[in-house]
């Protein structure tokens, strides 16, 4: 009796509360260990596992990522401006493991929801009472003629950080001076809105002082983009935007923006209008959810539908998709709203492991972009949910982007909090 | 599971049952939660209010270096609290907030109302701790007292100027972060504070005080044994000065160290109307000063010679020096410093004393021997058989006149006299009351006072011009003149024989001794009374022939002869004229005017045989009273006696609880 | 700190009743704050303020203060609409009940010790304990960055003073000079 201690109490009570509620008594009193397998050590995979150990340390939880290490993709656009190497933005998960968190290194191959288990390329099987689900994205490697994995390596899209991104980066540190880059950002939805607008400002900061005629051209297929405003004022501030000698260009759908193929051997690519060539060109594919969901007959359309008050697969009980392979609209596919969305599937998942009330969820959205050393803008949004139409909205009256009249001290102390955000993304996630 | 012991099936029924019968209620009410999150450490896990330590408040208020802070309009505010004294107090144990009830964020965000209620605190704790077996709280129980009495007090009314304001609150006066326990040295302080606390508003007071023998000693001599403000005006009771209630609460509270001037006071006439509940004479302070006290030998004091008579002045508009002389605190029991008073006291107490030894005495005896008679069946006794047509004429109209408007005034005179001597009984004060108060009672006494010495003084014209008309024929000692003789002597003698059964009982003529006497006694109290009286009715013109000290003596005699007259004539002369078994219940001759010729002959024998003799009885015999005559002779009588023996008792009763 | 976790899902399953319109708890909310301001609220750096064991009355004055716009600020205006007055409560419980963890921060030790005079001779009554975590806010080991937006804030208008603290502000610079701030911030992010 010594060692009834005050948890054990808290589970009695509980049990009581909901014995008297008539419910049939739960299973957590004799229950053995819940485990909860997460594949994908992204933000989603990896802030589940460690809000899971923290709402409920009785919970076996294992992580099963293919990267002995992870490499953010945000903050990863300034590796490309050279202000941060691509180490700086690579992490272990030591921090993962000190949190109880099993960490397995290894490729999932696919979900058996029947059998509740997860197989992996070397041969394990994983059993499970939940699993998290959090493979990111992948690209439609179809959509544009000519570009492929292995065109991609030469080409690269940068946009899994990683090798990429260096040969991105040294692709344009080699360039010409007078050289051309051209970003070829993807139609909506994809991962990080703002990242290819971003990712032109950070070049552009390294052009600016290192290749001052450079031109950087984003061949887009929208007509709109995320924070629009604020690059637009931001690029023209900085890199000359909407003038003769703008470094920056901007070339949307209805100028011809979409791209339709490339002739990667004289680097051209082949839009609507007309042809573009460049010396260095960085193409982002149309995205769909990552390969282990399609694997796993969790996907619908191009993305994982999910009961968006737990995050739990509406094809698959107790597998829950987050972050961005889940369909999560209103939210867009961002690391804040992917760490969001894994705190909500983790509570629910503790809820549902003892038998409780499933709170309701909450989600926040922010999101940094920094156009240059003392230039950061953003957008922030609360969400609430709507169950009668499983759609996360955010609230109206909060929420929104850094004011356009923002002096430039606080477009400065954006960059701190855009370090800090980053920084903080990555300590709650993993440390 | 690391703990599947305690888990196993038998602990679950033990506990569904424990916790389905106890646990709900705990678990609904224990803890405030909000959006599922408990107050934090630092806030009442209950209320969740935070709870602010006072060391937290001292941070600031206990700083001795910074005792005063600036407000946001400049003005500089006093914000320390010693928290030595503070922990040394009876609040010591309390948090600051707990007073300091509005405070809810420390540092203060805005500026904060300083809103302290100290009444439902004590009633609460008063409440839960009356019965505490310890009597820990027993103190409270004063301060509950004491709260009521702050409610009645003028302190606790609307200010005038402000009335969402009281005129004075609990911690205007008491520092409660430094309250002492009974005995403590915060208290002896707290005491000797008390002159500042209360000349915070009353500067005035506070700067004629500190002039004061009181304020000397208090706060230069730090004498804590002399008066402070609250030993005069209370602490907790007080009213408008000007009301009667606080002027009659400052003279008793003078007397609680002043015990023997209040008591010459209280026996003077200032004293004695003032006790009755009247303040429209002079009161300590009125004489001596009230804030601005001090000895007699300052020459700024008011008591001093030289301003004691624009004092007597403020009243006695026009007193002239012979004032001084008056002796305001004598003393009739002060042998050594008031001679002339203790004599004359002394001489009127001998005097009492004797004329009531010696009439109780006769008219015990007398009673004894007409009772013993009544056995042995002797005695005057009414023949049932043959009631007495015919009466002998004693008294004429205008003496039966005379004596009824003499008993009544005398009466009234009594009256109203002995209220004022006794007006330490409760009587005395519904009387003052029910007359409508002491100027009105000193009306009636002043008017009957005339009345009576009127028919004095009208008694004595007839009585001579009988005199005169009849000098011819006038015998001075013969059966029908007042004045006494040697057969008075001889009577009494044998009288005192009859009494004791040593000898018949003495034959009289027209007048017995008893009612010469009766006669004769008035003269002496017309004396001294009408004297004592006339000198007393109008001060200040009896002082521009007296000295004042005449007035001491005047009121000494006037007292007492008014006391002896009051006890002789509603007891011995009652019993000599009505109550002796013989005449039992009463006589209405001195109404009637006649006497049943039965009973003439039985106690004037001698005058009967006499007239006999001379052939004059025919001359003085009537027929009975009519009914409707005696009837109305009866009824006067009846109530006459009631009220003399109803004014008999009230005097006994002054006369029985006197302070010594 | 674990154990209450549950115990508070557990509370919201009796008690739904009391949530009528109902909210996320306050421990969900606080949840979404962590991207910015560390895990439970000890943020890591090099900006963004720790908000973990902060005074939960200072938490909802300065959340307040944003959604009125009272408050300079970059985001937390825009983030601080979307909560309710309890809303608001139920994480600046949260966050009063998380223990700061404080990472070290680069500074100069001669300032950090003139700062910490200047701190007790001017700010140590309001901001006891060195400036502790307490009911006027969290100084000591707060991310020196923040401190001097804060400190430029208020000198420059942007930041309500809050009570009396101007007074003390203009005496410090009055006296010490402009090098008193950065002395302070010193000596705040001098403390672990």
């Amino acid at each position: 009796m010594s060692k009834f201690n005050r948890r054990d109490f808290i589970r009695w009570s509980a049990g009581m509360a909901l014995a008297s509620g008539s419910l049939s008594f739960p299973g957590l009193l004799l229950a053995a260990t819940r485990k909860v397998v997460v594949v994908g050590g992204g933000v989603g995979g990896c802030t589940a596992a460690k809000y899971l150990r923290k709402l409920d340390p009785n919970i076996d939880v294992t992580l099963i990522e293919t990267k002995k290490a992870y490499t953010s993709c945000f903050m990863s656009n300034e590796v490309l401006s050279g202000d941060r190497t691509i180490e700086s933005i690579t992490f272990d998960y030591e921090g993962l493991k000190r949190h109880g968190v099993r960490v397995v290194i290894d490729s999932v191959t696919a979900i058996d929801p029947v059998a509740k288990s997860v197989a992996t390329e070397s041969g394990d099987t994983f059993g499970y009472d939940a699993c998290v689900v959090s493979p990111g994205v992948d690209f439609k490697w179809d959509a544009i003629e000519g570009y492929d994995e292995a065109v991609a390596e030469e080409i690269p899209h940068a946009w899994f950080a990683g090798p990429q991104t260096v040969t991105l980066k040294n692709q344009i540190r080699a360039m010409p001076e007078g050289g051309r880059v051209i970003i070829v950002a993807p139609p909506n939805p994809y991962k990080c809105p703002p990242g290819p607008y971003e990712r032109a400002a950070q070049i552009a900061m390294y052009c600016k002082h290192h290749k001052p005629r450079a031109k950087i051209i984003i061949l887009d297929p929208k007509d709109a983009f995320s924070k629009q405003g604020l690059f637009r004022q931001g690029w023209s501030k900085h890199y000359g935007f909407g003038t003769e000698n703008s470094m920056i260009e901007w070339v949307g759908a209805a100028s011809g923006g979409k791209v339709e193929s490339i002739d990667p051997s004289t680097r051209t690519l082949e839009a609507e209008v007309e042809d573009f060539e460049a010396d260095v060109i960085n193409i982002i594919p149309p995205q769909k959810a990552g390969k282990v969901a399609y694997a796993s007959d969790l996907v619908e359309g191009d993305w994982c539908p999910v009961d968006k008050l737990t995050f739990e697969s509406t094809r698959h009980k107790n597998v829950y998709v987050l972050g961005d392979a889940s369909s999560a609209s209103k939210m867009p596919k961002s690391a804040y709203a992917a760490n969001s969305q894994a705190k909500v599937a983790a509570a629910a998942i503790v809820a549902k492991f003892n038998d409780l009330h499933v709170g309701e969820p909450t989600f926040v959205n922010t999101c940094y972009s920094i156009l240059s050393h003392d230039h950061g803008i953003s957008v922030a949004a609360v969400y609430s949910l709507d169950r009668a139409n499983n759609m996360i909205n955010p609230i109206k009256g909060a929420g929104g982007l850094s004011p356009m009249d923002a002096s430039d001290d606080q477009r400065k102390r954006e960059v701190s909090y855009a370090h800090s955000w980053f920084k903080n993304v990555i300590n709650d996630m993993m440390e | 599971m690391k703990y599947i012991a305690p888990r196993s099936p038998v602990w679950i029924f033990f506990l569904l049952f424990t916790f389905c019968f106890f646990t709900p209620v705990q678990s609904a009410e224990s803890e405030l939660t909000i959006l599922g999150e408990t107050p934090p450490p630092g806030f009442d896990p209950v209320t969740g209010e935070r709870i602010i330590p006072n060391e937290r408040c001292l941070t600031c208020h206990g700083d001795a270096h910074e005792k005063t802070d600036t407000r946001d309009d400049g003005t500089i505010v006093d914000i320390y609290a010693d928290p030595e004294k503070m922990e040394d107090s009876v609040h010591g144990e309390q948090a600051c907030t707990n007073c300091h009830a509005t405070i809810d964020r420390v540092p203060h965000r805005e500026a904060p109302d300083v809103v302290v209620g100290c009444v439902e605190c004590h009633r609460e704790t008063w409440d839960k701790h009356r019965n505490d077996p310890e009597g820990k709280y027993e103190r409270l129980g004063v301060v509950m007292e004491t709260i009521d009495s702050y409610y009645d007090s003028v302190h606790a009314r609307p200010n005038r100027h402000d009335q969402s304001e009281t005129n004075a609150t609990c911690y205007d006066c008491h520092e409660a972060h430094d309250i002492g326990t009974l005995g403590s040295l915060q208290r002896a302080e707290h005491r000797l504070k008390n002159p500042e606390v209360c000349g915070e508003c009353h500067r005035k007071e506070l700067n004629e005080y500190k002039e004061s023998v009181h304020g000397k000693a208090v706060l230069e001599e730090k004498d804590s044994e002399s008066a402070v403000c609250s030993d005069c005006h209370t602490t907790h009771t007080i009213d408008d000065p000007d009301s009667d209630k606080a002027k009659l609460s400052i003279t008793k509270n003078c007397g609680d160290c002043h015990k023997e001037a209040q008591r010459t006071y209280f026996d003077s006439y200032h004293g004695q109307v003032h006790r009755l509940g009247y303040t429209n004479t002079a009161k300590c302070h009125d004489c001596h000063g009230g804030h601005s006290v001090k000895g007699e030998d300052d020459p700024t004091s008011e008591i001093h010679t030289n301003n004691r008579l624009e004092n007597c002045r403020v009243c006695h508009e026009n007193a002239n020096e012979n004032f001084l002389t008056f002796w305001p605190h004598g003393d009739a029991d002060d042998r050594e410093n008031y001679p002339g008073l203790w004599f004359f006291k002394i001489f009127m107490q001998m005097l009492i004393f004797s004329v009531m030894a010696f009439f109780w005495v006769h008219v015990f005896m007398w009673l004894y021997r007409e009772v013993m008679d009544r056995i042995q069946g002797k005695g005057f006794i009414e023949d049932l058989n043959k009631p007495d047509v015919v009466y002998f004429r004693r008294f004429p109209a205008v003496w039966r006149w005379i004596h009824g408007l003499f008993a009544i005034s005398t009466m009234t005179l009594i009256l109203t006299g002995t209220t004022l001597l006794f007006a330490h009984t409760g009587w005395a004060k519904a009387v003052v009351v029910f007359l409508g108060g002491t100027e009105m009672e000193g009306i009636i006494h002043r008017t009957a006072a005339v009345i009576w010495l009127g028919i004095f003084l009208a008694h004595l014209t007839i009585a001579i011009s009988n005199i005169w008309s009849k000098r011819d024929s006038f015998k001075w000692f013969g059966s029908t003149s007042m004045l006494p003789n040697w057969k008075d002597w001889d009577d009494l003698k044998g009288m005192f024989k009859w009494f004791l059964g040593r000898g018949p009982r003495p034959q009289f003529t027209h007048w017995t001794y008893w009612q010469k006497f009766d006669y004769w006694a008035p003269f002496w109290g017309a004396a001294i009374i009408g004297s004592s009286g006339i000198m007393l009715f109008a001060p200040e013109a009896t002082a521009i022939i007296l000295p004042g000290w005449m007035f001491n003596i005047a009121t000494l005699v006037h007292a007492e002869e008014a006391l002896l007259a009051a006890i002789f004539l509603n007891s011995v002369h009652f019993f000599n004229v009505h109550f002796r078994p013989e005449r039992f219940p009463m006589s209405t001759t001195i109404f009637t005017g006649t006497i049943p010729i039965e009973e003439f002959k039985h106690d004037h024998r001698l005058e009967y045989e006499r007239l006999v003799e001379s052939g004059e009885l025919d001359n003085h015999l009537v027929s009975r009273p009519s009914r409707r005559a005696d009837l109305a002779a009866s009824f006067i009588t009846t109530v006459l006696i009631m009220a003399g023996l109803a004014l008999l008792t009230l005097v006994l009763i002054g006369l029985m609880t006197s302070p010594v | 700190m674990r154990y209450n976790n549950i115990a508070i899902l557990a509370l919201l399953t009796i008690l739904p009743a009391l949530t009528q319109a109902e909210s996320p708890s306050g421990q969900a909310l606080a949840f979404t704050c962590a991207g910015c301001h560390g895990t439970d609220g000890s943020s890591v750096g090099p900006s963004s303020p720790s908000i973990a064991g902060m005074d939960p009355d200072v938490f909802v004055d300065v959340m307040k203060g944003y959604r009125n716009d009272k408050r300079n600020s970059t985001i937390m205006n825009r983030i601080a609409k979307a909560y309710t007055d309890e809303q608001l409560k139920g994480m600046a419980w949260f966050f009063a009940k998380q223990k700061l963890q404080v990472s070290p921060q680069n500074h100069d030790p001669q300032l950090a010790v003139a700062g910490e005079k200047l701190h007790n001779k001017y700010c140590n009554k309001c901001h006891e304990k060195g400036g502790a975590a307490g009911d006027s806010g969290t100084l000591a080991g707060q991310w020196m960055p923040y401190l001097r937006y804060s400190m430029a804030d208020y000198i420059d208008g942007r930041r309500p003073y809050p009570r009396k603290m101007k007074r003390k502000v203009d005496a410090v610079l009055e006296a010490e000079g402009t090098d008193a701030v950065p002395a302070l911030i010193h000596y705040y992010g001098s403390q672990q």
